[in-house]
């Protein structure tokens, strides 16, 4: 699993690159931290090359999503693939991202 | 330039002790604003704005130069400093005086409530002008509050009227004077429509409460009150209890659209849902989860799964489910996507060949 960050103006991306399943969420939780600095902007999650995401990706997006609602920015959850927008709506919580295609 | 002033050695004097007090009337002006602001906050009171000013040297120097012989010294001027609460209701006026009572010294013989010296006939400038003191301090402040709506025409009618140094023809103060009363009437009326919207409240509570749910209309109100009884929380649990897992609290007002989109009137419509939908909805979540390791769930799957489950139980179809992910999500070609997939998912289902 790989996490790819970059900034420009008050926006960062982060592209996620592999599977996010349990042992990969753990070796990128540092990176998840890193992001939170910039929670106060814009943190857009590419996921173009994201193939899938377990419940603990899924803690990892929303604890950047409760430190971006509590410093005023927003996370942006962009072009996930028909299995992991699944994996949302299961959950309950596709609602709760702003998803861009 | 400076304006040159022809006062007098006793106006000289009073300057003096002005300036010379400076820095401590700024130190109060901060004071007095911290303490009415921490004070209004504990109470909940919500204010337009709390201003403050110590006058400037010029202004005090053509007010001695105008009326300098009235006072004996600083401390016979009352408005040195002053601080101006607005509120956004007439009837806040009366809460933040009585803050104002308990946390200063009243100076009751000069202060004036100029809503109570009104002509029957007449409409102006209502605001109500308190004299304080703290403990400490030799010099007294004053503290003027009034409504937003009183402030904006204080405003306007110090801009056109008595200060202007020009005299107003008087068809000009007559519309003042209309213009005064018909601001009278509107902040009766915002303060009418808290009141009733209070009692509304109250009463849809008390309904909530009582459980008599099919009396109580589904609006944005009523379905918050009706949400602290956490209606959906044992769906939720039952569909936790599946994998384990643990329940994030999310908020579940976008479904306020959504109930009404699905023709739902009433919070009794929500409740008969909920209990003849909710084995659907179990149905349909462990069909999704049950063989997953999925060990996280939001606390709006419950209300998700139950619109899922009526929609599809009555016809509904894929557009149906479609138009709710999109009064959700935003619209979205993959909002089809997922509609689809459901409705394929919950053709095998038991709740749907019942």
């Amino acid at each position: 699993m790989e996490v790819k960050i970059t900034t420009q103006d008050s926006v960062t991306t982060a592209q996620l690159i592999g599977r996010l399943d349990t042992p990969a969420s753990q070796e990128i939780s540092g990176d998840f931290e890193n992001l939170t600095k910039y929670a106060a902007g814009t943190v857009i999650l590419d996921c173009t090359q994201l193939e899938y995401i377990s419940s603990s990706g899924l803690r990892l997006f929303l604890s950047l999503r409760k430190a971006a609602a509590s410093k005023g920015g927003k996370v942006i959850v962009k072009a996930i693939n028909n299995e992991i927008r699944s994996v949302f709506m299961m959950t309950g919580f596709l609602n709760l991202f702003e998803i861009q295609d | 330039m400076p304006k040159t002033r022809h006062l007098d050695p006793h106006c000289e004097a009073i300057l003096e002790e002005y300036q010379s007090n400076l820095p401590r009337f700024r130190e109060v002006e901060q004071t007095v604003k911290q303490k009415l602001s921490d004070t209004f906050r504990e109470a909940g009171l919500l204010v337009a704005a709390i201003e403050s000013r110590v006058k400037a040297y010029d202004s005090l120097a053509g007010k001695l130069e105008l009326k300098g012989q009235k006072y004996k010294s600083l401390a016979d001027i009352t408005d040195i400093l002053g601080l101006r609460v607005i509120t956004f209701y007439i009837d806040d006026v009366d809460k933040v005086a009585s803050a104002v009572e308990k946390l200063f010294e009243i100076d009751w013989e000069n202060t004036i409530d100029k809503r109570k010296i009104h002509e029957i006939d007449s409409f102006g400038y209502l605001s109500l002008h308190y004299i304080c003191s703290v403990p400490g301090f030799p010099y007294r402040f004053e503290i003027q509050m009034r409504t937003l709506l009183q402030h904006a025409w204080a405003n306007m009618d110090h801009d056109t009227g008595y200060k202007s140094g020009v005299e107003i023809p008087k068809r000009y103060l007559r519309n003042m004077s209309r213009l005064a009363g018909m601001l009278e009437l509107v902040d009766d009326e915002f303060s009418k429509i808290r009141i009733e919207l209070t009692d509304y409240r109250r009463k849809v509570q008390s309904l909530v409460r009582s459980g008599n749910l099919d009396e109580v209309p589904l609006d944005g109100d009523t379905f918050r009150s009706y949400l602290e009884l956490e209606p959906f929380s044992q769906l939720n649990k039952r569909i936790a209890a599946m994998n384990q897992a643990e329940i994030q609290d999310v908020s579940i007002l976008p479904y306020l659209a959504v109930f009404k989109g699905i023709g739902l009137k009433t919070l009794g419509d929500i409740a008969t849902v909920i209990k003849e939908y909710s084995e659907g909805a179990y149905q349909i979540a462990c069909y999704q989860i049950g063989l997953t390791d999925l060990d996280i769930i939001s606390s709006s799957i419950g209300p998700q799964d139950l619109c899922i489950a009526y929609i599809l139980k009555n016809g509904g179809g894929k557009a149906g489910i479609r138009h709710m992910f999109d009064l959700l999500n935003g619209e979205s070609e993959s909002n089809d996507m997922m509609a689809e997939m459901l409705l394929e998912q919950s053709k095998g289902l038991p709740f749907m060949n019942k």
